[in-house]
């Protein structure tokens, strides 16, 4: 971006001249930015409309005959066993906490990835390489720390 | 329609720091807490970000790699945050931030 | 178009925060923490920051918010464990303050001001806020927070197994 000298209208940082918004025949500025998300508003839109439209039929169009047996608590056919509110685990919030470190990591990698051409036609592809390396050794020890600890173990 | 433009974002910031701040305030349970705390997280992250599109130089992102990092840390927080909650179940069989006052002993 | 969508996205954003607050049961305010974030995340998209709309998806509404429903029914809290919900004098002027804070705010805030710089301008630049603008920014002049991030997230780490492993 140009930083011109003298504030015009636009301040210190004035208005580019090239990617101007287009106006459609209306008059009405688009939003070009938000193209892009235009298929997921279609298929949220999809989803709401079959959502409200199932629950809507089937309540509507469907018979209503409630009898206890199909009201009672099916499990596999045989009787339920034991209280349907046991405490679980804690080996499931481990896994959680190890899905939440790779998760970021793999956030991480994703604009590494797609930068990685840029940076290595500007001569930093080994430095953003050794970069991104040192990112995930790092996380590699905490693995390494929660396997040799045995917090993997499902026993 | 009018325009919407940076107050707009900053009173979504506003309003969502003090809905965090009450949950923080208000909750007795432990992980309720947490959860004012995520939305105070955000609140920031709404700032940094509108203030960026609006008041920072053209194409420069600092305050969105900022709030990238808010979003890493708040992540690192819940997971430490969950197991200190996880711990004081453990000793207390309660997690009410009210019953748990060993200290003040 | 804009306008519309911001007030949808402000309106669905306020609106979860506050079942946040006024939900008893934690898992109900779980729920609607992560209706609250995806509300966020549209207006991520309103202030053309694409990547970090993404993030918030990915690691807030997809994996932050799984460890606390994860811990939510792992400590399966009965009725009479969650503690009543005690409405008190306190509590009521505390909401009456930052029901005023809020709206002094928004009040002062959209009173007319002449802002010195066209707020419209970072909306034409090409990729601004993209996944290559963004990582631009991250990989080359950021490079020491972005790995002391990692030693946090070590930390992290290594801190909730200590604390967690075993309990329960």
């Amino acid at each position: 971006m140009r930083r011109v000298d003298t504030p015009g209208t636009g301040g210190y940082f004035p208005r580019p001249q090239t990617a101007r918004l287009k106006a459609n025949d209306e008059g009405i500025a688009m939003d070009s930015y938000l193209t892009p998300y235009l298929p997921i508003l279609v298929l949220l839109l999809l989803a709401g409309v079959m959502c409200v439209a199932i629950t809507f039929f089937a309540t509507v169009l469907g018979p209503r005959r409630i009898t206890n047996i199909k009201e009672a608590a099916f499990e596999c056919g045989s009787p339920t066993t034991g209280d349907p509110h046991a405490r679980h685990s804690v080996k499931f919030f481990l896994v959680a906490l190890l899905f939440i470190v790779f998760d970021v990591e793999s956030v991480f990698i994703y604009p590494w990835g797609a930068l990685l051409r840029d940076l290595n036609g500007d001569g930093l592809g080994w430095f953003a390489y050794f970069e991104m390396m040192s990112f995930m050794a790092t996380l590699a020890i905490g693995l390494v720390y929660v396997w040799r600890k045995g917090a993997l173990e499902w026993t | 329609m009018n325009s919407v433009g940076l107050p707009h974002f900053l009173i979504v910031g506003a309003a969502l720091f003090a809905l965090g701040m009450v949950t923080v305030v208000t909750r007795r349970n432990a992980v309720g807490i947490l959860m004012g705390v995520e939305l105070i997280l955000n609140a920031a992250n709404v700032n940094f970000i509108a203030f960026n599109h609006y008041v920072d130089a053209p194409g420069r992102l600092t305050g969105q790699v900022f709030s990238i990092f808010v979003i890493v840390l708040a992540a690192a927080e819940a997971a430490v945050g969950l197991a200190i909650v996880l711990a004081i179940f453990q000793t207390f069989r309660t997690i009410d931030v009210q019953e748990t006052d060993l200290l003040r002993e | 178009m804009e306008a519309v969508l911001f007030y949808i996205f402000a309106i669905g954003v306020v609106v979860a925060g506050a079942q946040v607050v006024l939900r008893r049961n934690p898992i109900y305010g779980a729920v609607s923490l992560v209706a609250c974030f995806f509300f966020l995340a549209g207006i991520y998209v309103l202030l053309s920051a694409h990547l970090i709309a993404i993030l918030q998806v990915m690691v807030y509404a997809g994996a932050v918010m799984v460890l606390f429903v994860f811990v939510i029914m792992l400590l399966n809290l009965k009725e009479e464990e969650l503690g009543e919900m005690h409405v008190t004098t306190m509590k009521g002027i505390g909401l009456a303050a930052v029901l005023v804070l809020v709206g002094f705010i928004a009040w002062k805030a959209l009173t007319p001001v002449q802002f010195a710089r066209d707020m419209a301008v970072n909306e034409q630049i090409h990729g601004f806020g993209g996944v290559k603008a963004v990582g631009n920014v991250l990989y080359r002049s950021s490079v020491l927070p972005f790995e002391v991030t990692s030693l946090l997230l070590l930390v992290a780490v290594v801190s909730a197994v200590v604390i967690a492993k075993g309990k329960i």
